[in-house]
């Protein structure tokens, strides 16, 4: 094997740069460092670019963690000083912010062992109890309601807008004739294609891209959204979820995560916003130039979280909005404040969101959110 | 035509067929032909992931099999069909005459004469003395059970048609696959492959491109126009112009007969730089004549 070649040294120094990139999130196993190892073995050692690219193929796969590999790659193999020493490599979700105290979702595990009633077919309204909570706003709730909320919201039936697909299957009636069955079925009544066969178009799911504000004005319908977001991104691969105040950051990595304590924790733990003041607009517009552009927002119901309340230009608001509204196939606002009697959208972020909205709902309490699972699905 | 032994080598042949690649490219490329691994080119629209391929079957010598990928793209599409048309009009033809043996019948019509190739098939059962190169072109426009399909292709390269059987490639075929990372792929088809992310060019190599692109431009339009389409990335734009646009927009200003930039063509042309129109009035606001004599000082 080209081991060999490449050396012992080699291949230890390779093995403990395997280990730094995993610990920086990087999928490496031992596949990806044999194919470095055998890339190494082709190549100019020698050649600082040609090492750096033989590496960088074989041990990267996406491009957001190319600044990982870089700054991992300029330390280990090069042994420059990290030009940030106190942050060696960013993994994500050490976000400097205290980790919020207060996240629901902090439960004691003991809330694995549900009671019986959770097992139950999906009856939602399972008790005047629940009924209570269902529509109490989520502001005026205590940490243990939330938490009883937490195991109602996962109860929800998932959210899912379909489309047609291009993709066909068999069906009795549909829209293409389906040569290879009926050629089959002619086989049996000698060569006479006298039964038709057809494929139809399949339904798929459609992409769900969530934006949610997790400002101070949202802080506790934030939490609570984020319990929806965490049910919907676990639906399948289609859900996309962001949360921003100041600026936007990805959840749906985190949302995935199996442990549904420690993705609540992380979810948090990312959002070096959580509370602090909103700058839709921008947030918008980092989401449009970041993921918009490659295409995640053509065809998706995009849900926008937010009680509209916009620190920043509203005119950049006015035209990121746009062109949220442009890509996607629906555009539906979330603001939990409409619940509240007496509610005008006078917030001037408001009066642009109603002007590019398709759907303007509420989100203040679990009947709110219920309704939104409903009016998603149906779009 | 011999296949490039080093990097270099690579280099200066991709370089003939008026493809210019970085040494990162190069490098890359290099260690799929020598490693014999399927390479996945990432980057946005207009960087030149596709052209890539079609230099790397003019290096080698080999044929470009292209299979473009599309929402619902299925095996029918991809690897192979049967001929519909000419099993049913087989069967009438055995069916007027009187000898008729149905198992016989059945193991014709469903043979290699009646089968269609789709790029798959074809790359993988070619009998080419130099393998193909097979472009997998916008794989993340195909779904979820199309690319679990590849994977299994790409592992073993062998394909199992029900009622021929398993075909395997005896060469392996170049395989390069393209994505604009409108979503991620599944890790594991990642796995397979290797991985290189096309940015944009940096500007003395993106007027390389334009003067090896576009035969007769006049030396200084290619510069001013790769620095103004430099500057236009860095503005705040729905879609950034790729090295693509740099030369079909440097292609329109030589048809006009342009030697270097002016504010009045510019605007005129601007629709082969910029495809969105508030990109375009952007770009107005902003001054043309100000870009257009910022990318003149270049």
């Amino acid at each position: 094997m080209p081991t060999a070649t490449a050396g012992d040294a080699v291949v230890r120094k390779l093995v403990t740069f395997g280990r730094i990139l995993r610990e920086a999130g990087l999928e490496v196993g031992p596949g990806r460092l044999q194919d470095a190892l055998r890339g190494l073995d082709q190549i100019d050692l020698t050649s600082r670019e040609e090492v750096y690219h033989a590496l960088r193929c074989t041990l990267v796969s996406r491009r957001d963690d190319i600044d990982a590999f870089d700054m991992a790659f300029a330390v280990f193999w090069e042994r420059a000083p990290s030009t940030a020493p106190d942050q060696p490599i960013d993994l994500g979700f050490q976000a400097s912010t205290e980790p919020p105290k207060r996240v629901p979702s902090a439960a004691p595990a003991k809330d694995d062992d549900r009671p019986s009633e959770d097992e139950s077919p999906p009856v939602l309204v399972a008790s005047s109890r629940d009924e209570v909570i269902r529509r109490k706003d989520f502001a005026d709730m205590t940490a243990a309601e939330l938490r009883r909320v937490r195991r109602l919201i996962a109860t929800l039936p998932s959210a899912e807008p379909m489309r047609r697909s291009h993709r066909l299957r068999p069906g009795r009636a549909g829209d293409v004739l389906d040569m290879r069955r009926t050629l089959q079925a002619a086989m049996h009544t000698e060569g006479m294609p006298l039964r038709l066969a057809y494929r139809k178009r399949k339904l798929v799911p459609r992409k769900l891209v969530f934006l949610c504000d997790v400002s101070g004005s949202m802080e506790p319908y934030a939490r609570a959204m984020i319990m929806f977001l965490e049910a919907a991104a676990r639906a399948g691969r289609h859900v996309e979820a962001f949360a921003f105040g100041t600026r936007l950051s990805r959840l749906t990595p985190q949302l995935r995560d199996l442990d549904p304590v420690r993705s609540l924790r992380l979810a948090g733990a990312t959002m070096p916003d959580w509370g602090g003041g909103t700058r839709i607009g921008e947030s918008l517009r980092a989401y449009n130039e970041e993921y918009g552009r490659r295409g995640l927002t053509r065809g998706a119901v995009a849900v926008v979280v937010s009680d509209g309340w916009e620190r920043g230009d509203l005119r950049l608001l006015d035209t990121e909005l746009g062109r949220l509204h442009r890509q996607a196939h629906r555009l539906v606002w979330v603001n939990p404040l409409k619940g509240h009697t007496g509610f005008e959208p006078l917030a001037g972020g408001m009066r642009v969101a109603l002007h590019h909205s398709d759907v303007f709902v509420e989100g203040h309490n679990l009947a709110a959110l219920e309704a939104l699972a409903e009016v998603l699905t149906a779009l | 035509m011999a296949e490039p032994r080093s990097i270099d080598e690579l280099t200066d042949a991709l370089r003939n067929e008026a493809y210019l690649a970085d040494r990162g490219l190069a490098t890359v490329m290099s260690l799929s032909l020598t490693l014999e691994k399927p390479l996945l080119l990432e980057g946005e629209a207009g960087v030149g992931k596709t052209e890539a391929a079609k230099a790397l079957a003019a290096v080698t010598g080999g044929r470009l099999i292209r299979l473009q990928c599309y929402e619902g793209i299925d095996v029918a599409h991809a690897l192979y069909d049967w001929n519909h048309a000419r099993q049913l009009l087989y069967i009438r033809t055995i069916e007027a005459g009187d000898a008729t043996d149905a198992g016989r019948t059945l193991h014709d019509v469903f043979g290699p004469d009646f089968l269609e190739r789709r790029p798959l098939l074809d790359a993988i059962e070619h009998s080419d003395p130099v393998p193909p190169v097979l472009l997998i072109d916008e794989i993340d426009r195909s779904d979820d059970e199309f690319e679990a399909f590849l994977l299994e292709l790409l592992s073993d390269f062998q394909v199992t048609i029900p009622e021929i059987g398993t075909i395997r490639a005896e060469r392996r075929p170049r395989v390069i696959l393209t994505s604009n990372r409108t979503r991620e792929l599944h890790d594991a088809l990642k796995r397979r492959c290797l991985y290189h992310w096309i940015g944009h060019p940096e500007l003395d190599r993106e007027i390389e491109i334009v003067r090896a692109r576009v035969p007769g431009v006049p030396e200084r339009l290619a510069a001013e126009a790769a620095a103004f389409v430099g500057h236009l990335r860095v503005m705040d734009l729905a879609k950034l112009p790729g090295v693509a646009e740099t030369i079909d927009w440097t292609q329109a200003l030589v048809a006009l007969g342009q030697e270097e930039l002016e504010a009045g063509v510019v605007d005129a042309t601007l629709g082969s730089v910029l495809k969105h129109h508030e990109d375009i009035e952007r770009v107005r606001d902003a001054g043309l004549r100000e870009l257009v004599a910022r990318a003149r000082e270049t």
